[in-house]
């Protein structure tokens, strides 16, 4: 009891957060014969190049079956907004022996400088196919051949197609490229990432858009024959990872491989389905649900597709959508209608909506503004605005009562007081009386009111 | 006292009459000469001139000259022409000295002569950041926008980022976003570091401490970063007047240092006042709240037209000072409010508009924390008012010299609290104004601090084994955090292998990240407030009575996973006191020295300065009715034991010493506990050290160094003034850093030989006659003789 205690016994306060899985890094040297076993259990080669060497593991697959690229979907995929796209990259694009699957398996989600992919996947269309080619490194060391390889592939196949490997996967291995001082990142001609696409049509109707949910309930995982029933956590692979290098259990890894594989082969699959939804083949829109319908209408609407964009959306409430969405389907079009100048079908869907949803303030709004305008029906008008005044009130009142949200009864109180200064508007150019005010008013209010009114 | 008001009045500006006028009123007031204790005259001083260095680019020369620079202080070309040689700079002047051209004139210099070159300024706040990107943009536009200047920090928005890292010249950032966000993803600043010439550290006197010791650790990374990329940075910083700008500088940037310290900038005439508030009480030694006196001092200017500010240590006293100067002044109509608050929670919009106001004369007085202490520029006031000792003298220089600089003279008063620091400042101005201001330290190889800032150095970049990280045995820790799970070894590399990140969870500023928030549940759950660790036990244990804001909370529970204090409003007539016992144990002494004075009596009262484990722990409260004090009932409370390893100075009385005492044990103890709170005051002063940095406990001194004994006896002061309270035999009085680890203030204590001097000053002069919170602190209240006891000690240990 005597003794004075370590002066690293201090370093007790560096305890690990996490649990006890940990194992000790203690001369962990595993025997020869142990990486035979990892090479053996995943089927793996052993791939050199000059900077050293890494596993790589080469599988066929049958399913999915290649898919023709539609120009129509290329198009709608990789246009960001103002981006023209040049020749060249376009021949690259609409190649498919160019484009390249990608999704990595990491030592975490932090990203940084500290976060390492220890496992690449690849794949591309072959043979009618699905090629897959997968990188591991055994340790931190193998990390330059990987990279080495990776960077080769990548330059032969330019066009990256990724699941949220825009913002995560590609970053992070730029980021290990740089880490290397040696080994160049290699540039992409088009880097397509699905994610957005697939939140855009499938969002509204899933609520979450993993991967996972994706090809189960999307591309119908089960008719392919494919399952996930061992599939590792994906929270848990770093762990894994981290245990196999202290010497930990090789087998892990094996099914952190056949997760990598599912994933890619997941999102050659998500890729033909939104393909075969952007290009429209053969009456796929017939048996899309009507929610997804939706999705396209608005993701095509966002890429300026506004055409199909509005008949997606018409479809969608031709086959009916669950009463919480209809509304907002019935805004967009009509939107979309009044957009292209069409007031009179916009006016039909929001007097629609006013039979449908007697609390939506946002028809009545517009009803009031294509009245005084197109419809020059003052009294009409002033009956909408009128309307919308009364339900707002009784928003702000049920509000009141209930959960108290300030901000929305601030808006509530802003759109009431448009309202208020609309129907005051409405009542002078009702009822013009003496001609000084007759002169005066509507000039001193039409800047303001143009604004207000489109 | 009055005699000394006899200023010079001829030929003198109408501010300086004015100035005049007000202190004449003060001191017709100052009757018996207690409240005006000092008053000193500063001549004004010629400014020293020097000529642009003939390197410096032309375009940026006629840039400095269309802003009405048309020549150098002497310190700036001084300074221009040592980074231009290649050193490692650190420059000390006053505030308001033209310091920032001492690194913008050679950092400019370099970007228009190289246009990949890149440098990175470092500030300790975000405001000054802000304004120093307002310098920087003016100049800009008079060289037709060559570089990009742009500032980088929580504020920025992400998709400005991009931008900012390929096009910044100058970065703008803070300690902190270069740690949690540059640093761990320096690959994505591959142009920046690739080309990375210099860094800028303004304000060095603030990375003092545990913040000066995380910065240090995070240069070390910074250095390791730009190393990688093939850059040895240079460093040019910026001080206030601190004792030891040179050392502390070259053990922030662990390389030798050029201190430039001759200040070339002209400086009015100025005045300056120790105002001690009158007393009301003498027998207890109660002055007039300074806060009224501050508010009273800053009015008698404001009304003689004279552009004020005033300093107040607190947000909340800042909010208080404003609303009494908004009454007196109030807002004419249709006119803007001539009175403005100045701090942390203000919007930056706001800031600028305020700082814009000061500038131009529009606002008249400024109510403001530390925040306008640092260099953002405000122009030049005509007085200062400091409600209270701001701490150090070097902070009372820096807000002092907010005053003066183009009005041809000025004016700054201290208004003095009841704190013992600041009625030992007003009674001894020598003290104030003879010394060289207080010496800064770090500990930058605390090994908490370190082996955190090693984690996030391994994220960043594997560690190799022959690199140098600190003065420790590199490879052995790495080996260890390996061991615990932290990094792998891999080829010849220790590489990070955790999900974690770690600059995450490591905040530089505070001392521990760990905190607790505090919960109002009377009605919709609502955040009232946090509080740190240690605090969390004592002030919101469950049952306490928490007081927020002048209102009462009880605490309903107390979550220890979540961190969490369930707080209800309650109106109750009683507080709560937490009863905590702390118990230092030494585990290896590193120095002792006997008291060789105190030879008449034996040579065992000594000194001593070493390792100490403290424990802590709140078993139980008491609560006690308001007003009356009376104890109404306890409770027993069961909370985890707190344990942390530290440094510590101690002094230890031996038995006969004691013995010698002409007091009875009850007030021989209290008069101990008033001589350690006396001692904690001054050590605060001496170390330029917050008063929570410090830890104080009073214990037996243990048979032999780490032993583990019975019958160590660790009282509260509370029992040890009891009638009945157990003796101590050989009590050792401990002064610890309260930081895991130790952050460096053990060993200059130990040195400081003025230390029992200056306490022993500080509980003499006090007015009080038994004691009172200015000198022994709380000891006064409990025991009759404190006071006495404690001088009794001191005049043995220094005679």
């Amino acid at each position: 009891m005597a003794a004075i205690p370590d002066r690293f016994s201090r370093l007790a306060a560096l305890k690990l957060t996490r649990g006890a899985a940990l194992r000790p890094e203690k001369a962990v040297l595993r025997a020869p014969d142990q990486e035979d076993v990892l090479v053996q259990i995943l089927g793996a080669g052993v791939a050199r190049n000059h900077f050293g060497e890494h596993l790589a593991i080469r599988n066929w697959y049958s399913t999915p079956e290649y898919m023709e690229p539609s120009a129509v979907a290329i198009d709608l995929l990789s246009r960001t907004r103002d981006e023209s796209i040049a020749g060249k990259t376009r021949t690259v694009l609409e190649d498919p022996e160019k484009w390249l699957f990608l999704d990595t398996e990491t030592t975490g989600l932090a990203g940084g400088t500290g976060t390492y992919a220890f496992l690449v996947g690849l794949a591309w269309w072959d043979a009618g196919g699905l090629q897959v080619e997968q990188f591991l490194m055994r340790d931190f060391n193998e990390e330059y051949s990987l990279l080495q390889e990776l960077a080769s592939h990548v330059q032969e196949r330019p066009v990256l197609v990724t699941f949220n490997g825009k913002s995560f996967d590609w970053p992070l291995l730029e980021n290990r490229f740089a880490m290397t001082r040696s080994v160049a990142a290699p540039k992409l001609t088009a880097h397509l990432d699905l994610l957005h696409p697939a939140r855009a049509l499938w969002k509204l109707r899933l609520g979450s858009v993993r991967l996972v949910e994706l090809e189960r309930r999307v591309l119908d995982a089960r008719r392919l024959g494919w399952h996930r029933d061992d599939d590792v956590e994906s929270a848990l692979i770093p762990q894994h990872y981290f245990d196999y290098l202290r010497g930990g259990p090789a087998e892990p890894l094996v099914g952190i491989v056949r997760h990598n594989q599912m994933d890619l082969r997941g999102l050659a699959a998500l890729f033909g389905k939104i393909n075969a939804m952007l290009s429209e083949s053969a009456g796929i829109l017939d048996e899309c649900e009507s929610l997804d319908l939706f999705g396209l209408s608005r993701f095509l609407q966002r890429r300026g597709d506004n055409a199909r964009a509005q008949s997606a959306c018409a479809q969608a409430l031709a086959i009916g959508l669950p009463a919480d969405v209809r509304p907002r389907a019935q805004r967009e079009l009509a939107l979309m209608a009044k957009r292209r100048g069409e007031y009179d079908r916009a006016a039909e869907i929001w007097e629609e909506m006013i039979v449908d949803s007697p609390d939506d303030v946002h028809a009545c709004e517009q009803l009031a503004i294509y009245y005084e305008r197109h419809g020059k029906d003052i009294p009409r008008a002033m009956e909408y605005a009128k309307l919308g005044v009364a339900k707002l009130k009784r928003h702000r009142t049920a509000s009141l009562r209930g959960l108290r949200d300030p901000y929305f009864v601030a808006r509530c109180a802003r759109q009431e007081n448009d309202f208020k200064e609309r129907l005051a508007r409405l009542e002078r150019k009702a009822q013009p009386s003496s001609p000084a005010q007759h002169r005066g008013a509507p000039e001193a209010a039409e800047p303001k009111a143009s604004r207000a009114l489109w | 006292m009055p005699d000394s008001l006899a200023v010079r009045r001829a030929g003198v500006s109408n501010a300086i009459t004015r100035v005049h006028e007000v202190l004449d009123a003060f001191a017709e007031r100052d009757h018996r000469g207690e409240i005006l204790t000092t008053l000193r005259h500063f001549p004004a001083r010629e400014a020293q001139w020097a000529d642009f260095p003939s390197w410096v680019n032309a375009n940026l020369v006629s840039a400095y000259n269309a802003k009405g620079v048309c020549r150098l202080y002497t310190h700036q070309a001084a300074a221009a022409e040592a980074v231009h040689a290649g050193k490692n700079v650190v420059i000390v002047t006053p505030t308001a000295s033209g310091k920032t051209l001492c690194y913008n004139l050679p950092v400019l210099n370099a970007v228009l002569e190289n246009s990949d070159a890149r440098a990175l300024y470092l500030f300790p706040t975000k405001a000054l950041a802000q304004d120093q990107l307002a310098e920087l943009h003016d100049l800009n536009q008079r060289l037709e926008n060559c570089f990009g200047v742009f500032t980088y920090d929580g504020d920025t928005p992400a998709d400005a980022r991009k931008s900012i890292r390929e096009k910044g010249h100058v970065v703008l950032t803070n300690p902190d976003m270069l740690h949690t966000g540059i640093l761990p993803h320096h690959t994505r600043w591959t142009r920046l570091f690739e080309n990375l010439r210099y860094i800028v550290l303004d304000e060095l006197h603030t990375y003092r401490g545990v913040f000066g010791s995380h910065l240090c650790n995070v240069l070390r990374r910074l250095r390791r970063i730009a190393r990688f990329y093939g850059r040895e940075p240079q460093f040019i910083c910026c001080s206030a007047t601190i004792a030891n700008p040179g050392k502390l500088a070259s053990r922030l940037l662990e390389a030798e240092v050029e201190v430039l310290d001759s200040n070339g900038a002209p400086a009015a005439e100025k005045t300056f006042v120790f105002y001690n508030p009158p007393v009301v009480n003498r027998a207890l030694g109660i002055r007039r709240s300074y806060i009224n006196e501050s508010a009273r001092v800053a009015q008698e200017f404001l009304k003689h037209d004279l552009q004020t500010i005033v300093f107040a240590n607190s947000r909340l006293h800042t909010e208080i000072l404003l609303t009494y100067l908004q009454q007196a002044n109030p807002r004419l109509p249709g006119k803007a409010e001539t009175i403005r608050g100045y701090r942390g929670g203000y919007l930056p919009n706001e800031r600028r508009e305020i700082e814009r106001g000061l500038r131009d004369g529009k606002i008249r007085g400024v109510v403001s924390t530390s925040a306008l202490e640092l260099g953002i520029d405000v122009g030049s006031l005509d007085t200062v008012v400091m409600a209270g000792y701001p701490g150090t003298i070097a902070a009372t220089w820096q807000r002092a010299g907010r005053a003066g600089r183009r009005s041809g003279s000025s004016c700054a008063v201290l208004v003095a609290s009841s704190a013992p620091l600041d009625q030992f400042m007003v009674r001894h101005p020598d003290y104030f104004f003879g010394r060289t201001p207080e010496h800064a330290f770090i500990q930058p190889d605390n090994l908490e601090i370190l082996i955190n800032h090693l984690k996030c150095a391994a994220f960043e970049l594997p560690i190799a084994p022959d690199e140098k990280f600190g003065d420790v045995d590199l490879p052995d820790l790495c080996a260890r955090l390996a061991e615990a799970g932290f990094l792998h070894l891999a080829g010849a590399n220790y590489h990070w292998t955790h999900e974690a990140y770690p600059a995450d969870t490591i905040s530089l500023r505070s001392v521990t990240s760990d905190n607790f928030v505090i919960v109002d549940i009377t009605g919709q759950p609502n955040v009232i407030g946090e509080i740190d660790f240690p605090s969390a036990l004592v002030f919101v244990h469950e049952k306490a009575i928490y007081l927020h804001g002048g209102l009462q909370y009880h605490v309903e529970h107390l979550d220890f996973k979540e961190r969490k204090a369930y707080v209800k409003r309650v109106y109750v007539d009683y507080y709560t006191d937490a009863v905590r016992y702390t118990q230092v144990r030494v585990l290896e002494v590193a120095a002792s020295e006997s008291f060789t004075s105190a030879a008449s009596l034996t040579s065992f009262t000594s000194r001593s300065h070493g390792d100490v484990l403290v424990r802590s722990q709140v078993v139980g409260f008491k609560k006690i009715k308001f007003f009356t004090n009376e104890n109404i009932g306890d409770g027993k409370l069961e909370l985890p034991e707190n344990e942390m390893h530290t440094t510590s100075y101690w002094i230890t009385l031996e038995r006969p010493l004691l013995e010698s005492l002409p007091f009875s044990v009850s007030e021989r103890q209290s008069g101990m506990f008033g001589l350690l709170h006396a001692l904690e005051s001054v050590a605060t002063l001496l170390l330029m050290c917050d008063r929570r940095d410090l830890g104080t406990a009073v214990g037996e001194r243990p048979p032999a160094p780490g032993s583990e004994n019975d019958s160590i006896v660790a009282m509260r002061m509370e029992d040890a003034v009891s009638a009945n309270a157990p003796e101590f035999f050989v009590p050792n009085l401990y002064l610890y850093d309260a930081y895991p680890g130790g952050i460096g203030f053990s060993e200059p204590l130990f040195r400081a030989h003025d230390l029992l001097m200056k306490t022993r000053e500080l509980i003499a002069y006090c007015e009080c006659k038994q004691g009172c919170p200015s000198c022994v602190g709380p000891a006064g209240d409990l025991a009759p003789r404190a006071k006495e006891a404690a001088l009794a000690i001191l005049d043995r240990l220094c005679a």
